[in-house]
């Protein structure tokens, strides 16, 4: 007995790559389509979904029903899904502040040193996040880390009430994602020619100048791509928008997390799912797009 | 005439507080004059390019001073000193077009768009660019790429430009020929040209003036004919051309011409170049060019010798040879290939070897 062999060789390819495939079709496809489908049924009240085709979930996002059975508009998810898109541009913008020069600073040490900072940017990945951002509460809660001296110098008399609000939040999130910034920044800094560096000030650039002239423009693919590594699970982002903003400031991700859990409006949560899929491939086309943009100024050699 | 660049003692130590400091100048002085294509010249490891970054402002000094037209600007950063540099490997901002790159500097001077735009053209008219001013870097060739760096560094009218090995990335022709046209931009331009580089022929071949350095210190300063006829030590006469040395000892000195004596007894006269004394232990040196090959029955005429052909390398236009003078003696010597193509003389051929006192030159050991 023979075992089957393709006989073309796009056709062995093909076989080569199907673990691939397989893969890819179970943790990725698979999941997706039966999200998709979930957010097209009717919820079942003790959880699951009811075999109806129904458009409820994605009519839930922008209405509802008064007292007279009217569809009205309701602003109330918007207002949640622009509440999180702000916070999570917040938290990319802090994480840029904040990454940038710590990447920077990386790629200036020496080599040995700069492979042992960059293990210590990614320590923090081996504890679980929610024990993390639980730390958070200790630091900015009331009588806190950072009260408690305040408290005790006599500086403040209140509390100063940081915990449950979108600052807590936005700190939360920068606290999470900052390593996703500093590491794509620092892979494309590495790359830079620093003769380039020499290059601008002999040209009469001062500091800023070389920064904003030769530095950010030359690790830009670096810079978008932290940004996204930073922004999209922001947006779904769901442990510290319910520790620090106390799970009354609601973001994308923590409604995700209510409808399945605890509202058990699975078709809504599934909806939802979907508009969070749908954001983030628009942002990743205009992500392929810069760095195609890139690649044909940098490559061609 | 004026002095554009006066180096007064300048000594650079790297790591200078490690327990292995390094000492890359050693207190370096010498004026280049303004308007001159001036060459630091040296093996690597000399301290010529440690020289010419201290004049860009890339690397600050240990010690000394570096007058620029009279302005003292060791402390300056980079960006305040009025010189722009050519670097060896071009260091084009690849972002950006070669418009773009040549307009840098100009836009960091604050210049107003109109001129910069005029002064961009004018450039790259004058580096043969200016067709290709929408490209960018990576969509050149090397010599082009050369070109552009040239023009950026001219764009903004330094005082002085820095030229640090700006040919070694270039093939031998595409090297020549930017040669004669660097030599022509500096007349051109009338901007001081301070070149760095480690090829003796490129410095003879441009140079208004060389400085040849070795172990961060300088050797010599002088004109390209001096360095090549007159050099003061035995490291210049190397560095500089081909060279046949002769260690001896010095037995008699007549006004103008030294005995010496080569070998167990063998006498050779030179040149006198004044203060030396019989007994002194010195070097004679004498180029292969100045030496004349010819038949064996010739070497009774006056300035010849008789020798013995002890090898022969052939290189095209000329071979060059080891002839055996005997008493352990060895002298190289050029012949030109006949008209037929084939070499005057064959291994172990005797020969005579033709050269005046005038061409052996004493340097002190």
């Amino acid at each position: 007995m023979t075992l089957w062999m393709p006989k073309t060789a796009a056709g062995k390819r093909w076989l080569g790559l199907a673990p691939s495939y397989i893969v890819i079709g179970i943790f990725m496809l698979i999941p997706m389509v039966i999200m998709g489908v979930f957010s097209f049924l009717e919820p079942n009240p003790y959880g699951g979904v009811m075999p109806e085709g129904s458009v409820a979930a994605y009519v839930k996002l922008f209405f509802e029903y008064d007292l007279e059975d009217n569809l009205v508009f309701n602003p109330g998810y918007i207002n949640i899904i622009y509440r999180s898109f702000q916070l999570s541009i917040g938290a990319t913008l802090l994480c840029l502040a904040f990454g940038f020069p710590v990447a920077y600073y990386i790629t200036l040490q020496p080599e040995h040193k700069r492979n042992f900072y960059i293990f210590l940017i990614t320590i923090p990945f081996w504890t679980n996040l929610l024990i993390r951002t639980f730390a958070w509460i200790i630091i900015l809660g009331r009588g806190g880390v950072i009260e408690m001296p305040l408290l005790a110098a006599g500086i403040i008399e209140d509390s100063l009430r940081m915990m449950y609000t979108d600052g807590a939040i936005a700190i939360g999130l920068t606290y999470s994602y900052l390593p996703l910034m500093v590491l794509p920044i620092y892979a494309s800094l590495e790359k830079l020619d620093f003769r380039l560096l020499e290059a601008a000030t002999d040209l009469y650039a001062n500091r800023l100048e070389v920064m904003t002239r030769v530095v950010i423009p030359l690790c830009k693919p670096g810079i978008i791509a932290g940004c996204i590594l930073v922004f999209i699970p922001c947006l779904g982002a769901f442990i510290a928008p319910n520790l620090l903003g106390g799970g009354k400031k609601l973001m994308l991700g923590s409604l995700v997390q209510f409808q399945f859990a605890s509202a058990r409006n699975w078709p809504f949560g599934a909806a939802l799912s979907m508009l969070l899929l749908a954001v983030v491939v628009v942002v990743l086309i205009f992500y392929a797009r810069a760095a195609k943009k890139q690649a044909a100024i940098a490559g061609e050699g | 005439m004026t002095t554009a660049i006066d180096i007064r003692d300048v000594t650079k130590i790297y790591n200078p507080n490690s327990n292995q400091p390094v000492k890359a100048l050693d207190s370096v002085s010498l004026t280049i004059d303004d308007n001159e294509f001036f060459t630091l010249l040296g093996p690597s490891g000399c301290g010529k390019t440690t020289l010419l970054r201290l004049i860009a402002g890339f690397e600050q000094v240990s010690g000394g001073e570096i007058m620029l037209f009279d302005d003292e600007i060791e402390n300056l950063e980079p960006n305040r000193r009025p010189v722009n540099t050519v670097f060896q490997h071009y260091a084009l901002f690849p972002h950006m077009t070669v418009a773009e790159n040549v307009a840098f500097g100009l836009e960091r001077l604050k210049k107003p768009k109109a001129e910069v735009q005029t002064t961009v053209e004018r450039v790259l008219t004058l580096v043969k660019m200016k067709h290709l001013g929408d490209r960018h870097p990576n969509q050149l060739s090397g010599g082009q790429q050369q070109r552009v760096a040239l023009a950026r560094a001219l764009a903004p009218s330094p005082k002085v430009l820095l030229l640090d090995e700006p040919l070694s990335a270039l093939d031998l022709k595409l090297r020549q020929a930017m040669r004669e046209e660097l030599k022509q931009l500096q007349k051109e331009t009338g901007i001081t040209f301070v070149f760095v580089t480690h090829d003796q022929e490129e410095a003879l071949a441009m140079s208004d003036r060389i400085a040849v350095m070795s172990d961060g210190e300088v050797q010599q300063i002088g004109g390209p004919t001096d360095i090549y006829e007159h050099p003061v030590n035995r490291f210049v006469a190397d560095f500089i051309g081909d060279t046949n040395f002769l260690d001896g000892e010095i037995v008699d000195i007549k006004d103008d011409l030294v005995t010496c004596r080569i070998g167990s007894n063998s006498m050779y006269e030179a040149e006198n170049s004044g203060g030396h004394t019989v007994g002194d232990h010195v070097t004679l040196f004498l180029r292969p060019e100045k030496i004349t090959l010819s038949d064996a029955s010739d070497a009774n005429q006056p300035d010849n010798r008789p020798g013995k052909v002890a090898n022969i390398v052939y290189l095209g236009n000329q071979a060059a040879y080891t002839v055996d003078m005997g008493d352990g003696v060895e002298l190289v010597a050029q012949a030109r290939p006949r008209e037929d193509g084939k070499l005057p003389f064959a291994i172990d051929e005797p020969l005579a070897v033709g050269f005046s006192a005038r061409a052996l030159r004493v340097l002190v050991q």
